[in-house]
């Protein structure tokens, strides 16, 4: 009889993503017995924050696991941690929104906690196989969770064509990591990196790389690829919007990065020309289709498109300068577009979406909270001193310039100027239009503002104070 | 030509021209049993790859599950054969452009490419191997595929399942 030898297991390297998934286990079975959504609001809360705050004291570890798939390492923690505090703030957000809608909570947030912890699986994936893994995970969770409200038509639609074109996505990110598999025979992104410069199959290898951008560019909403995105954020319930355009979005740039930029390190010069143009198209047709929306949740949705251009041009000017502005960028995108879609979580109520501009008339005298926080998160957005966006796109662009892409950075500040004007509009509503005279009680969302203050005060910090949230974001680049 | 290499041949061309089946067919049920014949082609493959677990996995999975599932699901689907598509692909000259220029760049990467031969395949199971793998070297990955299925188990219910709470 063969003595049967356990694998070493590094625990420490799968805390984060092993407390999320049993958080999640947990919530699934208890939604069985617990009938309180509150209830089940406050275990998903305190359990997104005792992972949050396991993971902050893994600071400082360094390792590469399990064969050389996973790793621990600062960049890791810098998006585990983006995505665990998303998390906390999309579920403060779902305790109000999910009042009367239906939607079960012990599905709803064990399904959230799923999505995470793929999120974390792709944060520190070194090996193709593993980023699939992860990238699925999170998806399918995704899928469902937009479709959650199911008494909503649109928001079947936003499920169905959300996992249509997402499954379509992954059958190509599997025949790239099948090309790329087959000219430099490795999955691992170490061994990829050192096989890139002298392989004799170099066409097959750039096909591969080419059907993983169109992959990524899925996730992260890039423009040709970005279809899917105004429907699906407008159909699904808003928080799970919130979720999509800033967790999922930002899991999809952490396994484009370290993919990228690690792996294909020594490609550069190839799929840079490509990323030049996908990052080119993204921020002008984003800006240019949000100027035309008259919904400002379907508005939004067209802005996160643009601002993954941005962080697209950070992509693209590659080197120590442009990693550190492209993290540096999410964390800055994540917290004024939590806090924009909170804002208009919060005007909505069940059978009264109230997204359009004409809804937002007079809001910022009839609601001065979210009127004060909503200006903050449209400047922001705009990229208006001293706010957080601002600091996020000096960053970017300047290390666009620093790496002599001097047009794109020209484009990005151009778009950042037709981007005032749609963000502007939604304050000229606020203020300047006389609204209709206030129907009914409004409704307390203790909850639901607690999240979008947090994300207004976080806004205002990180852009008074860009000086530690960027040393944050180096210390995570290169620990690549 | 030795027998094994002509065998190879034809049971790639059976796959290819399945697969062809699949997509051409306008009637669904038709393309499902082709089906049948693409999943059985490429379990051959496999064999003739030496992956004998993988071919046998491929047998009871794809076509006594999967498929099974899928014939079901098509003869339960009230007139489905019908076939009044909805949506009509439009398009198609541009279509064709694309495809033609996505088939060039791979055809370059495949004639093009060198391939590492392998002289003889170790005959033999790989049950072993693939086991101590499993539970070995890549135990992380096969994990997160168990994680994937349960997220899809816990997915499909919360999608289909009838009752809401009012």
């Amino acid at each position: 009889m063969e003595q049967l030898l356990l694998p070493a297991i590094d625990w420490l390297a799968v805390l984060p993503v092993g407390l999320t998934s049993i958080l999640g286990l947990v919530l699934l079975a208890l939604g069985l017995f617990v009938d309180d959504d509150e209830t089940l609001g406050w275990i998903t809360l305190i359990g997104l924050a005792v992972t949050a705050v396991a993971t902050a004291c893994l600071a400082g570890q360094k390792s590469i696991t399990f064969n050389g798939t996973f790793a621990l390492d600062a960049y890791a923690l810098f998006f585990d941690l983006l995505f665990l505090v998303a998390g906390i703030v999309v579920v403060l957000m779902s305790m109000t929104y999910l009042e009367g809608t239906g939607i079960p909570s012990g599905d709803y947030y064990g399904l959230l906690a799923f999505a995470i912890a793929g999120m974390i699986v792709m944060a520190s994936a070194t090996d193709l196989i593993v980023v699939f893994l992860g990238l699925e995970i999170m998806s399918i969770s995704v899928y469902v969770l937009a479709g959650a409200w199911r008494t909503q038509l649109r928001s079947n639609e936003a499920a169905m064509k959300y996992f249509l074109l997402g499954a379509f996505a992954t059958g190509f990110l599997l025949y790239g990591i099948a090309l790329v598999y087959g000219a430099t025979g490795a999955f691992r992104l170490d061994r990829i990196a050192t096989a890139v410069g002298d392989t004799p199959n170099r066409t097959m290898l750039i096909a591969g790389v080419a059907m993983l951008i169109i992959a990524f560019g899925f996730k992260v909403a890039a423009v040709p690829f970005h279809m899917w995105t105004p429907d699906v954020y407008e159909g699904a319930p808003t928080t799970v919007t919130a979720l999509m355009a800033v967790a999922v979005k930002a899991a999809g740039f952490a396994a484009f990065v370290r993919v990228f930029l690690h792996g294909f390190g020594g490609l550069h010069a190839d799929w840079s020309m490509l990323l030049w143009v996908i990052a080119a198209l993204t921020m002008t047709v984003g800006n240019v289709l949000a100027l035309a929306q008259r919904n400002v949740k379907r508005m939004l949705a067209y802005s996160s498109i643009a601002h993954a251009g941005y962080i697209l041009v950070a992509l693209v000017a590659s080197g120590a300068a442009g990693g550190t502005a492209a993290l540096f960028y999410l964390l800055v995108y994540s917290f004024m577009t939590l806090g924009a879609f909170g804002v208009v979580a919060a005007l909505g109520s069940v059978g009264e979406p109230n997204e359009t501009l004409d809804d937002y008339a007079g809001i910022g005298f009839r609601r001065p909270l979210l009127g004060v926080t909503m200006t903050i998160f449209m400047l922001s957005l705009t990229g208006i001193p001293p706010l957080a966006g601002f600091a996020g796109k000096f960053y970017v662009f300047t290390a666009a310039i620093r790496e002599g892409y001097y047009v794109l950075a020209v484009i990005g500040v151009l778009n950042s100027a037709i981007s005032s004007a749609y963000y502007v509009r939604v304050l000229i509503a606020m203020y300047l239009t006389p609204g209709a005279e206030e129907h009914g009680r409004v409704a307390r969302q203790p909850y639901l503002l607690t999240s979008i203050v947090v994300s207004a005060v976080m806004t205002v910090v990180v852009g008074v104070f860009p000086a530690l949230w960027m040393q944050l974001a180096r210390f995570g680049f290169l620990s690549l | 030509m030795s027998l094994s290499v002509a065998l190879f041949y034809a049971f790639a061309a059976f796959t290819v021209i399945s697969a062809a089946g699949v997509a051409f067919s306008r009637n669904i049920v038709y393309s499902a049993f082709a089906l049948l014949g693409t999943l059985f082609g490429v379990a051959a493959l496999y064999v003739f790859l030496g992956a004998d677990f993988v071919a046998g996995a491929q047998f009871l999975i794809y076509i006594g599950g999967v498929l099974v599932l899928i014939l079901f699901a098509v003869m339960l689907t009230h007139r489905i054969a019908d076939g009044a598509v909805s949506n009509r692909a439009a398009g198609g000259p541009a279509a064709l452009v694309a495809v033609g220029l996505v088939a060039a760049v791979l055809g370059r990467a495949l004639f093009k490419a060198r391939w590492p031969v392998v002289d003889v395949l170790a005959d033999g199971p790989t049950t072993h191997a693939i086991g101590d793998g499993f539970l070995g070297r890549y135990v992380l990955p096969f994990e997160l595929a168990s994680f994937v299925l349960l997220a899809v188990l816990v997915g499909a219910i919360v999608v289909s399942r009838k009752e809401l709470r009012s």
